[in-house]
């Protein structure tokens, strides 16, 4: 059994891998790294959700989190389709390149 | 059990450290499936089985499987290392201050005692709110021992079910709608 004590540094390695994935969001250029370091990210939002409900003596944080996962996955879903057809159309996989929306 | 904690949150960080400075893709995605890999040990550890299989079967299985086709697909040229100048310091610096303030927030903010724990600043409403004695420890109705002698997939799996039956139901309208959204974009183009 897991000690309470233990709480701050999974809350501190969550807070870790939340700016890690931002940081990557950010500092990476090719939409795969990109859609990876979201789901770090959302990773990083579960073990927090879940970490809360095991000290709080709760169970709404592990559903919460498994919320939380299948919205990962239908999102990595519509992610990779939308990059396979930007790769389709011929274009480099950069998200500099990638800009149409914003112009 | 400490040291089993701590080495997989070493692990977690040091792999994430991976995912974001691997020049080459494939090397990314490894990266993830071993941080993956170890939110799923620390979610066993803190008293989610039903979500460390989830975590493997979903996340490590098939979204990262989903992940290394689509990269051996498109074979994406290895990135130049970003330059370390004055931006990497402050996104460093960023991190950094991030975790430290989590950490003794976490640390500083909260008490502990065997009945639960709450967070410092709900004391005083405790007092002046409830006339009668009140216990400050807020406490919810899933203690670690009767979930585990109930077993944890079926205390879960009831809430699901009962309580949050409708972001349930919605939840499976969100994947029926991302799976046409999948289909729809991945069609080929009808010629005119």
């Amino acid at each position: 059994m897991i000690s309470t004590g233990l709480f701050p540094y999974i809350l501190g390695l969550s807070a870790f891998l939340f700016t890690v994935g931002a940081a990557g969001v950010l500092i990476r250029r090719n939409p795969l790294v990109v859609f990876m370091c979201i789901e770090l990210m959302l990773n990083a939002a579960n073990v927090a959700l879940v970490a809360y409900g095991r000290f709080l003596n709760s169970q709404e944080g592990q559903i919460f989190a498994f919320m939380v996962i299948v919205v990962a996955a239908a999102e990595v879903v519509v992610g990779l389709a939308i990059i396979t057809q930007i790769f389709r159309l011929g274009r480099e996989l950069d998200v500099d390149d990638i800009s149409e929306l914003s112009e | 059990m400490n040291v089993l904690v701590a080495v997989a949150m070493a692990l977690a960080a040091i792999s994430s450290l991976g995912v974001v400075l691997s020049r080459q893709t494939i090397y990314s995605a490894l990266s993830l499936v071993v941080t993956l890999a170890m939110v799923a040990v620390l979610f066993l550890l803190l008293n989610a089985q039903f979500l460390f299989a989830v975590q493997l079967i979903i996340y490590a299985g098939a979204v990262m499987v989903l992940f290394v086709f689509i990269i051996a697909l498109l074979n994406p040229e290895a990135e130049d290392r970003p330059a370390l100048d004055w931006r990497a310091f402050v996104g460093l610096a960023a991190v950094a201050a991030v975790t430290i303030l989590v950490f003794v927030a976490a640390g500083n903010g909260i008490t502990y005692n065997n009945n639960g724990f709450r967070a410092l600043a709900l004391q005083g409403a405790c007092t002046t709110l409830n006339a009668g004695p009140c216990d400050p420890y807020h406490t919810f109705s899933f203690p670690v021992d009767a979930v585990n002698a109930a077993g944890n997939v079926q205390t879960v799996a009831g809430q699901l079910f009962t309580t949050y039956l409708l972001p349930f139901e919605i939840t499976s309208l969100l994947l029926l709608v991302a799976i046409i959204g999948a289909v729809y974009l991945t069609r080929r183009a009808v010629r005119p």
